[in-house]
């Protein structure tokens, strides 16, 4: 009983401790690009350079020869993917690239979390801005939903406990980084991110039903696009938010005094 | 506002995952000289750092950790800092903590050392104001003059811990917990931390110092703890310690 309070305790104080997050992830992601000339639209540079690519090879594939045809789906979905399941990797290695802070000073678990989180948020945003002034230039502009303000923190919450759930078990067994990040990859072609989703079709689109991914992904790319997100990745959003969040606060329950033996 | 530390029957064991783990190398290192290695199955090896460890300190108490290498010294610091949550035993600590444990944890080798100095009040939750009006007090006692504007990572070990030290010391916390690193300072900075120290009784903050340095210890502190492999062997003051160690 007295674990599970804590493992409460965790997330709160992880809460609390936001304007010590919001700092040192803004003065991280400064840093990250510190002597750098093109800074950080190295993040759009990277942006564009996909999804051009993938627009361009879509057209193709698709036979229809134009790169604009799929061009705001596809680089909407890329952006969104960042921190729908981009962050993968990232939230794998949270307690480890941690690990010197963990060591010093006494935080909570989630703090970290919310930390890493926070940069790659960060990012997302920053990339918003880019890929709107994009969409202007090119004349696809639309004027986002409003159900976006909803959308979002559901994806980020989902994120949080994503995360949680994740670095955990990475810490502990080094295989597992290197087994998300591929497996990261895979979810990005399993997810309708640079495909749209009318054109899974038969068995095969039991892949987007049963995907919790492609839920929260449309969940802030139809708002993004000026749509609102269908009724079904509402329910699939905040179901998962209390089962993941349910087995988040498990695992902390179980693990959290351990962690910082396993880095 | 009052302090106080206060352990009971403390014990700490260290689960180690694949001895061979790169990762967990430098706990290896830490503990193999002095801890119990007392199971060992398969893959996961575990190591009694501290055993059954019960401490009582109150405002002003300045206590020493001494022992060997791998006594546990800065294990125990650990658990007092929070960092370790004992599997056994009660842990209380009440007061504002500020724990300086790894040498130059915590700093961005990169950026300058006032950029630090803010960093380090930030980490702390210190208002930026309170900050901005430490910063010459910071940086007049830790003597780096001008390096201050140069990066951290141009700094000796030395003029590191005189950064640290003066940002630990210098910002308000109720309890204070040290590791050796001090002993990078030279002779004249060490005179000086002691002085420093020395002054915390009239504020009643509390230091906990885990150190080699026996002459510091008469000098600064009030109460001694002697770990060996995890146990504690001596705890009482300074003077019943001095006499201990002559008997």
């Amino acid at each position: 009983m007295e674990a599970i309070q804590a493992a409460f305790r965790d997330i709160i104080d992880g809460i609390l401790l936001a304007p010590l997050w919001l700092t040192l992830g803004w003065e991280q992601t400064v840093s990250r690009f510190r002597r750098t000339v093109l800074g950080p639209f190295w993040l759009t540079a990277n942006l564009l350079a996909m999804a051009f690519a993938l627009s361009f090879i879509m057209g193709g594939l698709l036979g229809n020869g134009n790169w604009r045809s799929n061009f705001s789906l596809i680089i909407s979905g890329i952006l969104c993917w960042s921190i729908t399941g981009g962050y993968l990797p990232d939230a794998s290695n949270t307690f480890i690239s941690a690990g010197d802070l963990m060591n010093t000073m006494r935080l909570p678990l989630s703090f970290h979390v919310f930390l890493m989180l926070y940069k790659n948020f960060i990012n997302f945003l920053a990339q918003l801005i880019a890929l709107w002034v994009l969409l202007v230039l090119f004349k696809m502009a639309v004027i986002p939903d409003i159900s976006i303000l909803l959308g979002l923190p559901i994806v980020l919450i989902n994120a949080a406990f994503i995360s949680m759930i994740v670095a955990m078990p990475a810490t502990r067994f080094r295989d597992i980084y290197q087994s998300i990040t591929f497996g990261s990859q895979i979810l990005f072609f399993l997810t309708p991110v640079f495909w749209s989703p009318d054109q899974m079709t038969g068995r095969r689109s039991i892949i987007l039903k049963m995907n919790p991914f492609a839920h929260l992904l449309e969940l802030i790319r139809q708002p993004v696009l000026g749509h609102v997100p269908s009724l079904i990745h509402w329910e699939w959003g905040i179901g998962l938010m209390f089962v993941l969040g349910a087995i988040a606060v498990t695992m902390l329950t179980l693990y959290r005094k351990r962690i910082v033996f396993w880095l | 506002m009052s302090c106080s530390v206060r352990l009971e029957g403390v014990t700490l064991d260290y689960f180690i995952y694949s001895v061979k783990a790169q990762s967990l190398r430098n706990a290896v290192f830490n503990l193999a000289v002095g801890g119990n290695l007392y199971k060992s199955q398969g893959d996961v090896t575990v190591v009694r750092a501290l055993e059954n460890i019960s401490l009582d300190l109150q405002e002003g108490d300045r206590l020493a950790l001494v022992g060997h290498n791998g006594s546990g010294k800065t294990s125990l610091l650990k658990v007092i800092a929070g960092i370790y949550e004992p599997q056994k035993g009660l842990v209380e600590i009440q007061g504002k903590l500020t724990s300086m444990i790894a040498h130059g944890a915590g700093l961005d080798a990169d950026a300058s050392g006032l950029h630090n100095i803010r960093k380090l009040g930030a980490m702390r939750l210190i208002p930026k104001k309170v900050v901005e009006s430490r910063i010459d007090s910071i940086v007049e006692f830790s003597e780096l003059g001008d390096f201050v504007r140069l990066p951290v990572k141009t700094y000796s070990s030395g003029m590191m811990a005189r950064l640290m030290f003066a940002c630990a010391t210098e910002f308000e916390a109720d309890i204070i917990v040290l590791d050796e690193w001090l002993g990078a300072g030279d002779a004249a900075f060490g005179r000086k931390a002691a002085a420093r120290m020395e002054g915390f009784v009239d504020k009643a903050q509390m230091v906990i110092l885990g150190t080699h340095n026996f002459g510091l210890v008469e000098r600064v502190c009030n109460k001694v703890i002697e770990l060996a492999a995890g146990r504690a062997v001596f705890y009482g003051t300074t003077a019943d310690w001095v006499a201990w160690r002559n008997r």
